[in-house]
């Protein structure tokens, strides 16, 4: 596992930059992916210590992904904040999700919450 | 033996328009009938004895003019009777039988022996074939006759005294009993004529009130066949009795092949889905006021449907109506709503977090030191934007609680976790205005409660931001407590301005602020309050308010205490720094 590693699946360029930042203030070290192809590709390599995934991302839809991650044992370690701003999406993911952030997420928000995650062994 | 009687009761009959002159005319026929009879034998018995010689023939003239005078008197006074006037025969017929009793016997017999009586006869005759009064007239010309009589047998004119007192009696009884016949047949007839009148009274009010009947159905027909809506109507035995030409249309059914169909012909329809087909079976069987305006896709078409019992005006069931308004257009406008909503959340919310998550990061410095200026510039930035998106939230909450479609999700959650969460959205926006914010957790109150996270840090939240907004100085505390043991609190406790008694009355209204000078100095477009009431309603709780103006305001959410559920989801997420 990699320790500090937080892959960060968003598409929107701000939101990606905003949790980047939040996640390397709270210690971890940041991936940025864009969509689900690449962060399914991604995620065949790398076992991160936090994920935070957004529901609509291009070509692999966030809950498909979310469910793949929660189907591999490798993973089972991995903590999946879920991102979306659809409340109704967020409810039927949310028995799946570690913690699940309803848009809009502040800096502070995340830098906080993912930092307890990192503290938590 | 009845064409005999018809024949016989045709022959009696007289035409008159009198009742009693026809009555009268009647029995006088009914007598000349049977005088004419004994005539007709007579004269053939007279004419068969004086042609066989038995008779003497010095008798013979007299005993066959009386025999032909007989039959003859008796067909022309009915002659008379039947086609001229019947006071004119009686009377003829009368004097016929006053002549015949002159010669009856012998003037003696006649005056003072055994004939007497014979004179009574006209008398009683006049008074059913004349009337009452003429017995006192013919009463008179039997006196005479009789005084004559008596004269030619060589008594006095007052001989027969006692006769002519006697006749008088007769005549007055007669008259008497002819005058009450006549009276009870005029009551009779009044009785009748009124019965008469009555019958025709009320046939005419019946025929009245079916015409009307008539055209009040016909009216309904009318007013069914050009409402807009689709209605079909079921008897008691689930049965259509009637379907309007809208409900045609938006079935494509032809109404004759509605009408007289039970229920599921129509419900087990193609055009709906099996579900639709076997929910509207039940529904148009079992009716229900809770599934009013549950909407059905017939074919292309999105109807909405309404289906009641129709009762009797005792309450007796005699059927069901159901009646069927096409919402297609609205169905795919609420769609497009729905997408909007969908679009706007999306859109909306996405920069807006871009512009609070660069202000934010900006001003803790993540891009490098700034100045206390540009920091302040950050917090407004900040302040701004997240206000911008309350309102977002709040007009998308409102329209989805509106709709029907938000949905509360029952978590296990922890009131501690609630606080923490209120606690670090409000502090900084608390201490921006330069008050203290506490938060306070009743120690009974169990570690995890059950309910729905994200709406109850929604409602903590709107009710803690209220509360901040309309205080500038002392304290917001929020509270989460426990009433008693089947209850779980959040409170808001303020020293701000206090609500007045008026407003209490409004402030959960949707878009309702206690005056308009406040909304234009704190912001928001007045559904915080709506909101948190209307999702506390959801979760099955309550919510009140205390205030005294000046002093500060209370508000309570009262929620149930569901423990069931708890232990089978474990927590995930140590919140004890």
């Amino acid at each position: 596992m990699n320790e500090n590693l937080a892959l960060i699946i968003e598409d929107d360029e701000d939101l990606s930059e905003i949790f980047g930042q939040a996640l390397s203030a709270a210690g971890y070290e940041i991936e940025i992916i864009r969509d689900g192809q690449s962060a399914q590709d991604r995620l065949k390599l790398v076992e991160p210590k936090v994920i935070t995934l957004d529901m609509h991302i291009p070509h692999i839809p966030g809950d498909v992904l979310l469910k793949e991650i929660r189907a591999d044992k490798r993973l089972v370690k991995t903590r999946v904040v879920v991102t979306t701003a659809d409340a109704q999406m967020a409810e039927r993911v949310r028995p799946m999700a570690d913690l699940v952030l309803i848009k809009p997420i502040t800096f502070s928000q995340l830098r906080d919450l993912t930092a307890r995650l990192h503290q938590s062994k | 033996m009845n064409k005999l009687k018809l024949g016989l009761n045709r022959f009696l009959e007289v035409q008159s328009s009198d009742p009693d002159d026809a009555r009268q005319r009647r029995t006088l026929n009914t007598i000349l009938a049977f005088m004419g009879s004994l005539g007709f034998v007579a004269s053939i018995l007279a004419l068969a004895l004086v042609i066989s010689g038995v008779m003497p023939s010095h008798d013979a003239p007299a005993i066959l003019t009386a025999s032909f005078s007989l039959l003859g008197g008796s067909i022309i006074i009915y002659l008379i009777n039947r086609y001229g006037s019947g006071v004119i025969a009686g009377t003829l017929f009368i004097l016929l039988v006053m002549f015949a009793i002159f010669f009856a016997d012998t003037p003696f017999e006649l005056s003072k022996g055994r004939s007497v009586y014979l004179f009574l006869l006209p008398i009683i005759i006049s008074s059913f074939l004349l009337g009452s009064r003429s017995t006192f007239i013919f009463y008179i010309l039997s006196t005479i006759e009789l005084g004559i009589v008596s004269i030619i047998a060589g008594g006095q004119i007052y001989s027969p005294i006692f006769a002519y007192v006697a006749f008088f009696i007769v005549a007055f009884i007669s008259w008497l009993s002819s005058r009450s016949l006549e009276s009870a047949l005029k009551d009779l007839r009044t009785t009748n004529l009124n019965l008469d009148n009555l019958v025709e009274q009320k046939t005419q009010e019946l025929a009245t009130t079916l015409s009307r009947e008539l055209i009040l159905s016909g009216r309904n027909q009318a007013i069914l066949n050009s409402i807009a809506d689709g209605v079909i109507v079921f008897d008691e035995n689930n049965i259509a009795i009637l379907a309007n030409p809208a409900l045609s249309q938006l079935t494509e059914l032809p109404i004759h092949t509605m009408v007289n169909q039970d229920i599921n012909y129509f419900a087990q329809n193609k055009s709906l889905s099996h579900i639709e087909q076997g929910m509207l079976s039940e529904l148009l069987e079992n009716p229900r006021k809770s599934a009013t305006g549950m909407r059905i896709n017939w074919g292309n078409k999105t109807l909405s449907t309404s289906i009641a019992r129709v009762r009797d005006t005792e309450n007796k069931y005699i059927g069901t109506v159901a009646v069927f308004r096409d919402v297609t257009h609205e169905a795919e406008l609420e769609k497009m709503k729905d997408t909007f909503m969908g679009i706007v959340s999306h859109e909306l919310r996405t920069p807006l977090n871009a512009i609070l998550g660069y202000a934010e990061m900006f001003k803790e410095g993540v891009y490098g030191p700034i100045s206390e200026k540009q920091q302040s510039i950050s917090t407004r930035i900040m302040t701004n934007t997240e206000r911008l998106l309350t309102i977002v939230s709040d007009l998308l909450d409102q329209a989805q609680i509106q709709s029907g479609k938000l949905k509360i999700q029952m978590a296990p959650c922890m009131p501690i976790e609630l606080l923490d969460g209120v606690h670090s959205v409000m502090d900084r926006i608390a201490s921006e205005k330069g008050i203290d914010f506490v938060t306070e957790l009743d120690p009974a109150i169990p570690t995890v409660v059950m309910g729905d996270p994200q709406r109850l840090q929604q409602i903590a939240v709107n009710l803690a931001n209220n509360a901040v907004k309309f205080t500038d100085k002392g304290s917001v505390c929020v509270k989460i407590s426990m009433p008693d043991k089947n209850n779980w609190q959040i409170q808001t406790i303020d020293t701000g301005n206090g609500i007045p008694k008026e407003a209490l009355e409004y402030i959960f209204e949707s878009f309702r602020q206690v005056d308009e000078a406040n909304t234009r100095e704190h912001g928001g477009v007045g559904l915080g309050l709506s909101i948190v009431k209307q999702l506390t309603e959801l979760m099955k709780g309550k919510v009140s308010v205390e205030s005294e103006v000046g002093k500060g305001s209370i508000f309570t959410v009262t929620l149930p205490l569901i423990m069931q559920g708890i232990i089978t989801q474990p927590l995930k997420i140590n919140t004890q720094e």
